[in-house]
């Protein structure tokens, strides 16, 4: 029994069945793909922020397209040879066709990695500041330092540490000056891995635990943290409770107990016996009163709605007496871990914390899953040391204009150019050049209101990008294609001509890495190239089975075989054809 | 085609393909087969499941809405863990939070996971390839991997309820910003159920999609000989639309989950508008985004979703109204054209469900006027199958029974769905309970009464034996009552201005709107006792459908067994087949000789004239028959 | 569609000779973009600059889909189901751009202040 029409057309149709199905099913995806340029279209046609134009390096785009456009024909040689039964020039032409699905899948993940590290802060007055996070450590007595691995050591670096006279400060608190060398270890100290400079600093005393909510990861991150500044976290008084048909109360844990997950989730165990009893427990009453009250009524009545007679309920108080009671939250302090025996001593921890997964305040901080941090905020070292490789001031601008104030005064008022000399002067110089740009394009003529037919952009005339910075740095040009592949380049000396900028975390509106958080343009970028991508591997799978698996059927069946790869090619196109359309709206507009 | 062949003929030698044939063994055979008639029958048993669970869910909201401050009662909460009610239930109360879960995974279940797979996957799965006289669908692997896909995505948005947030609570349509933010303060996104409403989705989409390639592949290529576009029952000619509203409707919201997966997850604003607060202060979104593309994106397939929904029931009562009234089925070139029509004007009307997001008046009057415009073609369904019925003799049987009262409720839903359509009503009826009340008479007593129809008309080719009468009757009648006295009441309660999404049956919003002698409560309040009318009606409805249950099970094994394997003498290609139709389907090569509903026939001896049985030398010579066969293409 | 050797040695020449056609064009389309003597329009990205890429694009994409994907001699039924698809994604384009551009308006007229129809008490112009 063979399913009809897999080899040869049906003759009505013309067509055989995979053939219906392939452009049934890109018919399918070009609605998906369609679904997601509509969301392009209306995202960018009404965005409220200044949408980033030709945002994204050319050149890998670029490469790209011309591999998927390769790989287009290679597919459809590695088809014609199949149809010419010369299975060795299909093999060429296939695995040709999947090196180019791995190249670009290889380039993509460049791209994506240049976005993942590069830090971007939104500040409270609109000025966006791009660039990447210097690094710290954390050493074993709860010390923030700067981290320089080595061969990285720009000048600039140096030159920002030593700002401190401007009121800048870069450099951690006192007794850490050893560790601006670097990531050493001596005086008995020891380094953790290093981390971005975009953390929350918090100086703990205590932490409490929702039984309910807490989340394993942060807890052992916790335990972690205090451990490696020989610190432990201790119950600060006996835990009694029981649950469901216990008589007594029992000791639970007992004071001085160290924080252990195990103890946690014995805790939550009791916890969640103890409110499902007295849930049962309450259920019980309410029915019976329920049932007592519906009784009681005269029998026209015993259907009145419940809100009409609520008001009489009379809730059994006997039933109170199997309540039971069990912590639902747990208070640990800090303490210092002294050798056995003798007392502990009440300390504090720094904590390290992704700014995400924490609501940081002044004096206390709740992590993401409802754990609470008390002590104090180390405001010093929460704030974003950065080397900015772009200034934008594009959404100050445009808020400006919506409120009718000009966008060069708000510019003047903002805080990154009242705090930051340096970007003070960039500003102005860039002001300079632009100006004289605008003279330039003058010589084009003027319209009939008298304004100059062709004038600076706004993101030249608002945006300080990198290749500008180290033009202004150095006085020439930013040489050759592949420099900056895929972003700003970091590690030549063009590092040098970045400012450093140190933004106060209260200052921001909004920080995060070029993901998808950062705005809808990066969020529209992966969405689509993610899928896109998916679409790559998932093609190159499928022609990847016809190659490796094929020789079989091309013995038994050439025909099908072919039938099969000129479907798996028609997938192929579409793919192509899709990025056909993602290259330019993505990467030049 | 093959005529550079230099190496081997195709004629022979598909030795990849006969492992399917030899002995499956017990998994390949019940789980994992290939075969569409295993697979429809495991859509079939799955999706009641999920029709029974989205039920149950119900219930728990009907009582609460109905005894707002009283405690579920044992025979409704007993299932629950000890634990799970601790969390979700206030001593024994339906919580705020558990009521919208329970909501939003009522709609959830009923559409995506009961009524669709039940309608266009288990009878379309059975009923499709059988009756164009095809061996198995185009790509029986896919059909299996379809099956799968559905299988893990309806795990996914089960286990959902089972983890520390609860299942999804922003209402089955899951809008954008609500649904992007809600259960947010969890420790790990990728452990809420919101989230995992998005991943089942994905899956079910999937599922949908390669279901639906397989469709329509199958349609277009696998048709008999001699069956031609004209000669296809009408139920192929509904499943062909709905495989296509299914494949070109899913993506767009496929598209829209992503993006709110995206926003939920990757904390990108896709959907979150600047400037949005919650109760833990200002989002930390870069913000910019639009709640308004994803209420169009959702739309834009849930419209089409409607007809998904409806269709297959509509095909299962076009079947058996033929059958049992013995007249051809009255117009069904119209029927055919309409229901093409109605497959592509259901693409551009979505927006009627938007009117109150602010939308000006002329792109309303399009959308009026295109819902206004997609009320023809649904009518000429309706009223052919009204007068199909008209002048015949008609024999009652169980299945006729559901098809016959599956009209004047398709009817109301329908009809009352025609004020909705005109934005200026919209405005007032808008998140009432008559949307409710409307939406419920098309899917409940319209769409699930043409299903169970199906079921008990197509039961007999399935396992060879009749459903019991006697049990289909106790079935249909309280059903019919109960359900009506469930939902009509909702639509009087609805224009009262009884809100859909009152948890408490409109009690909180007594208390306020007492305090500010708010005319609309004071309206609302005379129609609250309605409440405990309609939930025990909802409650009655689920004893109902108890002897359904027993009867499918019972009948399995113990039913009257059928005479022969054309039991209702009807004349499409799926009773030509075996009782029940082994692997392969068919015992000879079937060619059809003419239309698929040629009752009653003046110059026919019997009352019924099968597709597939040659004409005698008295009828006149058939259409032409295309020859086609792998032989003869060359 | 190409069945025979000969046919298919032929078809390929094309297939090549589409594929160099489509670098030249990606080379046209960055050439635009980046080079400022080719910028059409006002200076800058704008949409002239827009409307050319998308052109060049939808010549690509025809292209691909003429000859790679054999749509030049495909019979009707691929174009058929395909066309829907491409008529129903420019429907949802088409009549959600409408809904987005067609908002209830606030006060008096069309004015800068409520161009994007959504709702701002503080852009509102007061009667």
């Amino acid at each position: 029994m063979d399913i009809p029409y897999t080899v040869t057309a049906r003759k009505d149709t013309g067509l055989y069945n995979a053939k219906v199905g392939i452009w049934l099913f890109l018919a399918s995806e070009v609605m998906l793909f369609g679904g997601l340029f509509s969301g392009y279209v209306f995202l960018r046609v009404y965005a409220d922020f200044p949408w980033p134009e030709r945002a994204l390096p050319v050149v890998p785009g670029l490469i790209n397209t011309f591999i998927l456009i390769g790989s287009s024909v290679t597919i459809v040689f590695a088809w014609a040879a199949l149809k010419m039964r010369k299975w060795r020039q299909f093999q060429v032409f296939m695995i040709i066709t999947l090196l180019c699905a791995g190249l670009f899948m290889v380039l993509k993940g460049i791209e994506y990695k240049a976005k993942w590290s590069h830090q971007a802060v939104r500040m409270k007055d609109f000025v966006v500041i791009e660039g990447h996070t210097h690094k710290a450590t954390i050493d074993n007595t709860g010390h923030i330092h700067h981290y320089h691995p080595e061969g990285e050591h720009g000048e600039k670096g140096h030159a920002a540490i030593g700002d401190e006279a401007n009121g800048m400060i870069l450099v951690a608190a006192e007794g850490d000056s050893h560790g601006e060398e670097g990531h050493h270890s001596d005086e008995g100290l020891t380094q953790s891995e290093p981390f971005e400079f975009n953390r929350v600093v918090f100086k703990a005393d205590s932490v409490t635990v929702d039984l309910e909510k807490f989340y394993d990861p942060v807890i052992r991150d916790l335990m972690k943290q205090a451990q490696d500044q020989g610190k432990s976290i201790v119950l600060t008084g006996d835990l009694y409770g029981r649950s469901t048909h216990e008589v007594d109360e029992k000791l639970l844990a007992s004071k001085g107990d160290l924080l252990s997950l195990g103890m946690l989730k014995k805790l939550r165990a009791v916890h969640l016996d103890a409110k499902a009893h007295n849930a049962a427990i309450k259920t019980k009453q309410n029915r019976k009163a329920w049932a007592q009250l519906r009784g009681s009524l005269p029998k026209d009545q015993k259907g009145a709605p419940s809100y009409k007679i609520k008001g009489d309920l009379v809730l059994d108080e006997e039933f109170n007496k199997f309540l039971v009671s069990a912590p639902s939250s747990v208070r640990f302090e800090i303490m210092d871990a002294a050798e056995e025996g003798t007392e502990k001593t009440a300390a504090s921890a720094t904590f390290v914390l992704k700014p995400r997964e924490v609501r940081e305040g002044a004096e206390s901080s709740s992590l993401r899953d409802g754990t609470l941090l008390e002590g104090e905020l180390d405001a010093k070292h929460s704030q974003i040391e950065m080397a900015a490789d772009a200034i934008d001031f594009r959404f100050v601008a445009q808020r400006a204009v919506e409120k009718g104030i000009d966008p060069e005064v708000a510019i003047q008022n903002t805080w990154l150019i009242k705090n930051n000399p340096e970007v003070k002067e960039l500003w102005a110089e860039h002001k300079s050049h632009i100006d004289k740009l605008a003279k330039e394009l003058e010589k084009h003529g003027f319209d009939k209101n008298g304004k100059p037919k062709q004038f600076p952009t706004d993101t030249e005339r608002y945006r300080m990008g990198w290749q500008e910075l180290v033009n202004m740095g150095e006085g020439k040009e930013v040489m050759g294609v592949f420099s900056g592949f895929a972003g700003p380049n970091h590690k030549k000396d063009y590092a040098k001509h970045f400012p450093e900028i140190v933004v106060p975390r209260e200052e921001t509106n909004l920080e995060s890495k070029f993901t998808p958080r950062w705005n809808n343009y990066y969020a529209i970028y992966f969405l689509i190239t993610g899928l896109h991508g998916l679409h790559v591997i998932g093609g190159a799978l499928v022609l990847g089975h016809f190659l490796f698996c094929g020789k079989k059927m091309y013995l038994n069946n050439p025909e099908r075989l072919a039938n099969r790869v000129e479907v798996g090619g028609l997938f192929w196109h579409f793919v192509d054809l899709v990025w056909i359309f993602l290259f330019p709206i993505l990467y030049l507009m | 085609m093959s005529a550079a062949a230099p190496t081997a003929d195709h004629d022979h030698g598909h030795d990849d393909h006969h492992h399917d044939d030899h002995h499956p063994n017990f998994l390949q055979k019940y789980f994992f087969s290939t075969d569409h008639k295993t697979i429809g029958i495991q859509y079939g048993l799955v999706s009641l499941i999920f029709l029974l669970i989205g039920f149950c869910l119900m219930m728990v909201m009907r009582w609460s809405i109905a005894y707002p401050h009283e405690p579920l009662p044992e025979w409704m909460s007993f299932f629950f863990s000890e634990d799970w009610k601790a969390r979700w239930l206030q001593d024994g109360m339906v919580k705020g939070e558990t009521y919208n879960m329970f909501g939003a995974m009522h709609g959830t279940i009923m559409v995506f996971l009961g009524v669709v797979p039940l309608g266009f996957a288990a009878f379309g799965n059975y009923v499709t390839p059988l009756q164009i006289g095809a061996i198995d669908m185009a790509f029986p692997k896919l059909n299996m991997m379809s099956f799968w896909l559905y299988f893990v995505g309806g795990l996914l948005m089960l286990a959902s309820f089972f983890l520390n947030t609860g299942a999804a609570q922003s209402g089955w349509t899951n809008y954008s910003p609500l649904a992007g933010i809600q259960q947010s303060g969890a420790p790990n996104q990728w452990m809420t159920g919101q989230t995992w409403w998005l991943l089942a989705m994905v899956f079910l989409i999937s599922s949908s999609l390669l279901g639906s390639v397989n469709f329509i592949t199958t349609i277009i290529n696998l048709r008999a000989k001699g069956l031609t576009w004209m000669r296809l029952p009408f139920f192929v000619w509904a499943m062909l639309v709905t495989g296509f509203l299914l494949l070109l409707a899913f993506p767009p919201l496929e598209a829209a989950a992503l993006m709110q997966l995206s926003d939920r997850v990757f904390g990108s604003s896709f959907f979150m508008p600047s400037g949005l607060v919650t109760g833990n202060g200002a989002l930390e979104v870069a913000g910019s985004g639009s709640p308004l593309l994803y209420q169009h994106l959702f739309w834009f397939l849930g419209h089409p979703e409607v007809y998904v929904l409806l269709l297959p029931a509509i095909a299962c009562v076009a079947e058996i109204i033929p059958c049992n009234t013995r007249k051809p089925l009255w117009g069904y070139r119209p029927m055919v054209w309409s229901v093409l029509i109605l497959g592509f004007l259901s693409f551009i009307v979505w927006a009627h469900h938007m009117y109150l997001t602010g939308m000006g008046p002329v792109i309303s009057t399009f959308f009026q006027t295109t819902t206004v415009l997609i009320s023809i073609p649904s009518v000429i369904l309706l009223t052919s199958l009204i007068i199909s019925m008209w002048g015949g003799s008609i024999r009652f049987t169980v299945p006729m029974l559901w098809a016959t009262a599956f009209i004047p409720m398709f009817g109301i839903g329908g009809l009352t769905g025609l004020p909705l359509a005109f934005n200026l009503v919209g405005l007032h009826l808008h998140d009432t309970y008559y949307v409710i009340g409307h939406f419920h008479y098309v899917v409940a007593p319209g769409i699930l009464f043409g299903l169970f129809a199906g079921v008990y008309h197509w039961y007999p080719k399935v396992t060879g034996r009749y459903m019991n009468n006697l049990l289909g009757h106790l079935h249909f009648w309280p059903s019919l009552i109960f359900i009506n006295l469930l939902f009509f009441p909702m639509l009087i309660q609805g224009m009262a201005g009884f809100h859909r999404r009152w948890y408490n049956g409109g009690d909180a919003y007594l208390a306020q709107a007492s305090e500010s002698a708010n005319v609309f409560g004071n309206t609302v309040e005379q129609y609250l006792p309605l409440n405990i009318l309609m939930s025990n009606a909802a409650f009655w409805l689920a004893l109902a459908q108890l002897p359904f249950i027993i009867n499918v099970f019972f009948a399995w094994r113990r039913g009257k067994k059928v005479e022969n394997d054309n039991p209702w003498n009807a004349t499409t290609l799926e009773w030509a087949t075996p009782t029940p139709p082994g692997h392969g389907n068919f015992t000879f090569e079937p060619s059809v000789y003419r239309g698929p509903y040629e009752y009653s026939r003046p110059d026919s001896e019997e009352d019924y004239m099968p597709q597939w049985h040659e004409p005698s030398q008295s009828e006149p010579s058939p259409a032409p028959v295309e020859k086609e066969s792998d032989a003869t293409v060359a | 569609m190409a069945d025979s050797v000969a046919e298919i040695q032929k078809a390929k020449k094309l297939y090549l000779f589409i594929g160099l056609t489509l670098f030249f064009f990606t080379v046209v389309t960055v050439a635009v973009a980046t080079v400022e003597i080719l910028d059409f329009g006002g200076r800058g990205f704008d949409h002239v600059d827009a409307v050319i890429g998308l052109i060049i694009a939808s010549i690509k994409a025809s292209l691909v889909m003429l000859i790679f994907m054999h749509l030049n001699h495909e019979k009707k039924l691929v174009y058929q189901l395909f066309i829907m698809g491409i008529v129903l994604g420019v429907f949802l384009m088409v009549l959600t751009a409408w809904a987005f551009s067609d908002p209830i308006r606030y006060g008096k007229g069309t004015t800068e202040a409520n161009k994007s129809g959504f709702y701002d008490p503080e852009k509102a112009p007061q009667d």
